[in-house]
C-alpha cells in the first residue's frame, strides 16, 4: 500500500461560516496504479491532489504515506518525503522563468545534494529521453505550451519520485500535445510509476486505471 | 547548489535593473562612508601602539582649578621629577624639555639652519623608555655627557648631506653660535603612526649654556611649562592609586601662598600614552597635524551609521515589496523539494552578492573620499591601510552585518509564502509587511529631514557668527609678523615708519596679537573699592597709541595711554562694571594693584569680542610696551590700507614685503588678514557645517530613491486602476494626486517626528555659543516643504508616465 486516507476531511473558515472544500475522503492508493481524479471545477480535485502531496494538509481523518502516519509529521520530515518520492505536475507548468530548462530540471536534485557528476549524467539522460537536448539552454519564455510541460515533467521525474502529482497537466495545451502528454504518462505508469491526475477530460481519464469522480468535496464514485 | 544561488541572484539583478540601482547606490554610500570613516577610526587609534609596554608608559601633567575655572598643562614644574625620581611604583621616570635652538651650524660645510624644529634636551633614559632603532652610536650611553647630540635619519639628512650614519658620528654642530655639540648617535625614526614627532635629542646638561640656566639651577616648584615633560613607565605592580596619592601629597606640601589666599589648586595627573593623541587639553607636539578628537570620531561613525541604515531600509522595502514577483519562484521550489531553511539561504546569498558588489564600487569610491573629505581626513592616512589584516577582518564583518541588516527580513518574509495560495495565484500581501515598509520609510525620512534642519540651522548660526559686529574693524587690516629672533624694537619702528610714508596705507600700529585672537596674555590684579578687595583676572592686549585707532575701537571716556611705556591702561566696560563703577567717567584715575605695582586707569574702551563669538566677554585692558627697554611685548605691525586701494592689493602687499625685506634681509615674511583670522576662529564649525551638507544630500538621495523604488513598484501593480480611471475621465492631476498621497503622509509624518529631535540637538549644540541664533520656526517649515517638494518631484518622475500611459493598452495587457 503506498497511500491510505481515512475519514479526511479539510475545512476553511470564511468570514464566520465554515465551508468544507473536503468531506469523508477515504482512499486507497496502492504502489503502480494511474488514478484520475474528476468532476466539475471547484469539487475539490486539486485540494485533494495539494493534500496528497503535503503542499496543503487534511484539518480531520488519518492520512497514511508508506505506512507513516502525516498527520504527526514536521515540516521537515515532509519536506524529506516529497523530496524522496513525490513529483509534481501543474496546468501551468510552473517553470522558474530565470532558469533555464537545463537548470529547471536540475533543480530538484540540488536540493536532494546530487552530487555535481552524478548530476550532469541524470539530466543528460532526461533530456535525451524527452528529446529536449537542443533545448536545455533556452529559458521559459522562449519553449511552446508544450514543450515546457514536457519539461515541468521531466522535472517531476528527474528524482525518480514513486508517485507523481499531476494537476490537469493538458489543460494548457492543444489535444495534440495533450495526447502526447497523456501517452508518455501511461508509458510511465508501465514502467512502475504510480500517477495521479486531476483532469475534466473523459479521454484523459481513460488512460487511468482507476477513476474517482468528486462533488462538492465528496467522493461519489470510484 | 552555491553557484546556482549566485545564477538566480544575478539573473534577477540584471532583471530588476532599477530597484538593484537603488539598491546598490543606497548601499555603496553607506559603505563607503563607513570604510572611510573606519579608516579614519583605525589610523587615529593606532597612534604609539608599536612602543614596547606602550601600556605602561605614562606622562605626568599638571591641571590648574581656580575660582575662574579650570585648565591644563601638558608640562609639569621642572622639581616634580626628582621628587618621584625614587619610587618603586616606576620602573623608569624620563623627563624632556623642548626648546628651539634660534640657529644650528655644520661649520664643515658651511650649512645653517634656523629654528629648527622638534629638538629636545633629554638623557639616556629616554631611548628605554621608546625604543628607537640605533643606525649608529651606542644607546646605552650616547647622551651621558654634556654637548652631545643624537639624530634621526631624516635630520641628520638634513645637516649632513649624502653620509652615512656611521661617517656622521663624531662630526661637530654648533647650537646659537657658541654651543659646539658631537653627534655620538643617529636613530631611525619611528616607522609606525606616533605623535613622538622628535628629530633632534641634546643630552640634558647642555641645557646650561641656553638662555634656560637659571631655570635648571635653580627647579621651582611654582613654575609650570608645557615644554617640560615627564614621562614615567609603571613596573608591572604598580599602585595607581598609591602614585595618585603621592602626587597629590606632593601638590600640597609645595603649593605657594598665593594659591592658599586665591584658592588655586594644581594637581599631577597621570596621562595614559594612548590618550595623548585624542585630549585635546593637552595637546601633541606638532600641533600643525591637528588633534584627533573623539567626539568627531564618533559623529562622524554616526553619519556613517545612518547613511548604511539608510541604504539597509532601501533594500527591505524594495525586496518586501517585490515579494509577489518572486512568490512563484518561491512556491515551485518549495514544490521541488527546498526547505524554508534553503530558501533564506538563497535570499541571504543574493543579497551578499549586492552588497558585494556595493562593497567593491565603494573601494574605488573611497580613495576618491579621502581627497574630497581631506578637511576631515587625518594627515597621513593613506588608501593603504584596507592592506592591514586587521581591517580586512573588519571590512568582511561589516559586509556580514549588512547583509544580515538588510537580508534577513526579506528573507523571512519571502521564505513564509506558502507554496499552495502562490500557486493558485491568490496571494495576499500582508498587511504586517506594508506596516512594516511605511514604518521604515517614515523612519528613514526622519533622519534625512534631521539632517536637513541641522544644516540649515548650523548655517545660520554661522552666518551670524560671521556677519555680527564683534566691536571692532576687521576689514582691510592686515598684521605683519616681526622675526621671531628680534626682540628689539628700534627696527619695528623703522619698519613702521618705512610704511607710514605709503600712500596706500592709512595708519600703521605696533602691538601684539589683534583685538581678538586665539592667544591670551592675562594676570590676577586687584581693585581696593571702599576697603573691599575686587580680586580678578584681567586680560591684556598690546599695543601703542596707535593700536585702538587702527583697529577702530570705541573709547567711552578718558583718554588713551600717553606713550608706549607710560604705566596706564585702557579697560573694557565689563572690567568696569566688574569693579564696581557706576560710569565710565567714574573709572578715570581709579588706581589697580598688579603685581606689586599701582596702575592708574586713564580711558575707558567699548566691548568687544576678545575671542571668537563662542565664549563671552572677559575683562580685559590696553596696555603699551612698559619694559621697552629689556624686552618688547610688540611683535607685530598692524596696517590698516586705504580702501581705495584693496582693489590692486597684490601690489601694496607687495610694497608692504619690500620694506619688510630691506628692514630685515634674509628674513622670512609672514602676514595675516584679520578677518581670514577671524573666519579661522569657526573653522571647527565651518567644518561640521560642511559634513552636514554631505550627509543631508547624501541621505536626501538614498531616501528619495527608495521612494522612487516603491512608486514604481506600486505604480506598476496600479496600472489596470489607473487606466480604468483615466477612461472614467480622471485628470493626470487627480492621478497624479492619488499616487502620491499615500507617500506624501509618510513624508509629513516624518516631518513631525523630526522637528523636535532637531532642535533638541541644535539646542545643544548652540550651548557652545556665547552668542546663539535664534531657532526660526520658519527653519522647521521651510525643511518640511523642501523634503515634500523633493519627493513629490522625484514621485512624479514615474507617477506622470503612468498617468500619462494610454489606457487601452493598460487595459488590454489584462
Amino acid at each position: 500500500m503506498l497511500l491510505q486516507i481515512d475519514n479526511a476531511s479539510k475545512t476553511i473558515n470564511s468570514g464566520s461560516k465554515k465551508i468544507a472544500l473536503l468531506d469523508a475522503i477515504d482512499l486507497n492508493v496502492e504502489a503502480g496504479e494511474f488514478i484520475s481524479l474528476m468532476g466539475p471545477s471547484g469539487s475539490g480535485k486539486s485540494t485533494l491532489l495539494n493534500c496528497i502531496g503535503m503542499l496543503d494538509g487534511f484539518t480531520d481523518g488519518e492520512y497514511v504515506f508508506l505506512d507513516e502516519s502525516v498527520h504527526g509529521m514536521k515540516e521537515k520530515q515532509r519536506s524529506k518525503l516529497y523530496k524522496e518520492y513525490m513529483g509534481f505536475v501543474f496546468q501551468a507548468y510552473h517553470l522558474i522563468d530565470e532558469l533555464t530548462v537545463y537548470e529547471n530540471i536540475e533543480t530538484p536534485l540540488l536540493y536532494k545534494n546530487v552530487k555535481s557528476s552524478e548530476r550532469k549524467a541524470l539530466v543528460a539522460d532526461i533530456l535525451d529521453r524527452f528529446n529536449i537536448v537542443g533545448k536545455k539552454d533556452l529559458f521559459p519564455s522562449q519553449l511552446s505550451g508544450g514543450q515546457q510541460q514536457l519539461v515541468g515533467i521531466a522535472r517531476a521525474l528527474i528524482t525518480k519520485p514513486k508517485l507523481i502529482l499531476a494537476d490537469e497537466p493538458t489543460g494548457n495545451l492543444n489535444s495534440k500535445q495533450g495526447l502526447e502528454i497523456m501517452e508518455l504518462f501511461s508509458e510511465l505508469n508501465k514502467e512502475g510509476v504510480t500517477i495521479i491526475q486531476a483532469t475534466h477530460s473523459d479521454s484523459n481519464a481513460a488512460f487511468g486505471s482507476r477513476i474517482i469522480n468528486l462533488l462538492d468535496g465528496r467522493i461519489v464514485s470510484s | 547548489m552555491i553557484r546556482n544561488y549566485f545564477k538566480i541572484a544575478w539573473r534577477n539583478l540584471a532583471k530588476h535593473k532599477v530597484f538593484s540601482m537603488i539598491n546598490v547606490i543606497g548601499l555603496t554610500i553607506g559603505l563607503s562612508a563607513s570604510f572611510v570613516i573606519g579608516l579614519m577610526i583605525y589610523h587615529d587609534a593606532t597612534f604609539d601602539t608599536f612602543h614596547k609596554d606602550a601600556d605602561r608608559i605614562h606622562r605626568l601633567v599638571s591641571d590648574f582649578e581656580t575660582n575662574e575655572g579650570g585648565f591644563h598643562n601638558s608640562g609639569v614644574t621642572l622639581a616634580l621629577k626628582d621628587a618621584i625620581a625614587d619610587n618603586s611604583n616606576f620602573e623608569l621616570v624620563s623627563d624632556f624639555y623642548i626648546e628651539r635652538p634660534m640657529k644650528v651650524e655644520n661649520k664643515a660645510l658651511g650649512l645653517e639652519f634656523k629654528l629648527p624644529n622638534f629638538v629636545i634636551f633629554t638623557d639616556d633614559d629616554y631611548f628605554k623608555l621608546f625604543d628607537y632603532k640605533f643606525l649608529a652610536g651606542d644607546k646605552q650611553k650616547g647622551l651621558s655627557n654634556p654637548n652631545n647630540v643624537i639624530l634621526t635619519d631624516e635630520r641628520a639628512a638634513d645637516y649632513f648631506p649624502k653620509m652615512t650614519p656611521s661617517e656622521i658620528i663624531g662630526k661637530t654642530l654648533v647650537y646659537n653660535d657658541s654651543i659646539n655639540v658631537t653627534v655620538t648617535g643617529i636613530v631611525e625614526n619611528f616607522k609606525g603612526r606616533t605623535d613622538f614627532v622628535f628629530q633632534e635629542f641634546l643630552s640634558s646638561p647642555t641645557i646650561l649654556q641656553t638662555r634656560l640656566k637659571d631655570n635648571f639651577i635653580e627647579k621651582n616648584w611654582n613654575n609650570t611649562n608645557s615644554n617640560s615633560q615627564l614621562f614615567v613607565k609603571l613596573s608591572q605592580v604598580a599602585d595607581k592609586v598609591a602614585i595618585q596619592k603621592r602626587l597629590d601629597d606632593l601638590a600640597k606640601e609645595h603649593r605657594d601662598e598665593d594659591s592658599k589666599k586665591f584658592g588655586d589648586e594644581r594637581l599631577f595627573k597621570l596621562q595614559p600614552l594612548n590618550d595623548i593623541h585624542f585630549n585635546g587639553d593637552y595637546g601633541i607636539y606638532d600641533w600643525t597635524k591637528g588633534q584627533a578628537s573623539k567626539t568627531l570620531l564618533a559623529n562622524l561613525a554616526l553619519i556613517a551609521l545612518f547613511l548604511l541604515l539608510l541604504g539597509c531600509i532601501n533594500f527591505i522595502n524594495l525586496n518586501t515589496a517585490q515579494a509577489t514577483q518572486r512568490a512563484k519562484e518561491i512556491g515551485i521550489r518549495k514544490t521541488l523539494g527546498s526547505s524554508r531553511k534553503q530558501l533564506i539561504g538563497q535570499f541571504m546569498g543574493e543579497t551578499f552578492l549586492l552588497v558585494l558588489f556595493s562593497a567593491l564600487l565603494s573601494l574605488l569610491l573611497s580613495r576618491w573620499l579621502i581627497v574630497v573629505f581631506s578637511d576631515f581626513v587625518p594627515d597621513g592616512l593613506s588608501f593603504e591601510l584596507f592592506k592591514t589584516p586587521i581591517i580586512v577582518v573588519g571590512v568582511i564583518i561589516l559586509l556580514l552585518v549588512v547583509t544580515f541588516m538588510s537580508g534577513l527580513y526579506p528573507a523571512l518574509v519571502l521564505s513564509r509564502l506558502n507554496a499552495v495560495s502562490v500557486l493558485k495565484n491568490n496571494l495576499a500581501i500582508g498587511e504586517g509587511k506594508v506596516k512594516m515598509r511605511k514604518f521604515l520609510t517614515i523612519f528613514q525620512f526622519s533622519i534625512a529631514q534631521v539632517f536637513i534642519m541641522a544644516t540649515l540651522l548650523v548655517g545660520k548660526q554661522i552666518n551670524f557668527l560671521l556677519s555680527k559686529d564683534m566691536g571692532f574693524e576687521t576689514e582691510s587690516i592686515v598684521s605683519i609678523f616681526s622675526p621671531v629672533s628680534d626682540s628689539d624694537v628700534s627696527k619695528k619702528k623703522v619698519y613702521a615708519e618705512l610704511l607710514r610714508a605709503m600712500p596706500e596705507i592709512e595708519k600703521v600700529s605696533l602691538g601684539a596679537a589683534p583685538p581678538a585672537s586665539l592667544s591670551t596674555s592675562s594676570s590676577n590684579v586687584t581693585y581696593m573699592n571702599d576697603g573691599k578687595e575686587v580680586h580678578s583676572e584681567l586680560q591684556f592686549i598690546y599695543g601703542d597709541v596707535n593700536y585702538v585707532d587702527v583697529f577702530g575701537l570705541n573709547l567711552l571716556a578718558g583718554r588713551i595711554q600717553r606713550n608706549d611705556t607710560v604705566r596706564e591702561l585702557v579697560i573694557n566696560e565689563t572690567y568696569r562694571k566688574l569693579l564696581g563703577l557706576k560710569t565710565p567717567q567714574e573709572a578715570i584715575g581709579k588706581t589697580i594693584f598688579y603685581g606689586d605695582e599701582s596702575v592708574s586707569i586713564v580711558g575707558v574702551m567699548s566691548d568687544f569680542n576678545q575671542r571668537s563669538l563662542k565664549s563671552s566677554i572677559k575683562p580685559m585692558a590696553l596696555k603699551g610696551d612698559w619694559n621697552q627697554s629689556k624686552y618688547t611685548q610688540f611683535n607685530r605691525v598692524h596696517i590698516a590700507i586705504q580702501n581705495q586701494n584693496i582693489n590692486n592689493l597684490d601690489e601694496t602687499m607687495a610694497k608692504i614685503e619690500d620694506a619688510f625685506k630691506f628692514v630685515y634681509p634674509g628674513e622670512e615674511f609672514r602676514s595675516n588678514f584679520f578677518d581670514e583670522a577671524i573666519q579661522r576662529f569657526y573653522d571647527r564649525e565651518l567644518k561640521v557645517s560642511k559634513l552636514l551638507n554631505w550627509a543631508t544630500g547624501l541621505s536626501i538621495l538614498i531616501s528619495c530613491l527608495g521612494l522612487l523604488g516603491l512608486v514604481i513598484y506600486t505604480t506598476e501593480r496600479r496600472v489596470k486602476e489607473i487606466g480604468v480611471r483615466k477612461v472614467l475621465g480622471a485628470t493626470l492631476l487627480q492621478i497624479n494626486t492619488l499616487l502620491c498621497k499615500e507617500f506624501i503622509v509618510l513624508v509629513v509624518i516624518a516631518f513631525v517626528i523630526a522637528s523636535p529631535i532637531a532642535w533638541y540637538g541644535i539646542n545643544g549644540w548652540l550651548q557652545d555659543f556665547a552668542y546663539k541664533t535664534s531657532i526660526g520656526i520658519w527653519v522647521f517649515l521651510l525643511s518640511g516643504f523642501g523634503m515634500v517638494f523633493f519627493a513629490v518631484l522625484v514621485m512624479s518622475i514615474k507617477t506622470l508616465q503612468a498617468a500619462n500611459a494610454n489606457p487601452t493598452k493598460s487595459l488590454k495587457t489584462e
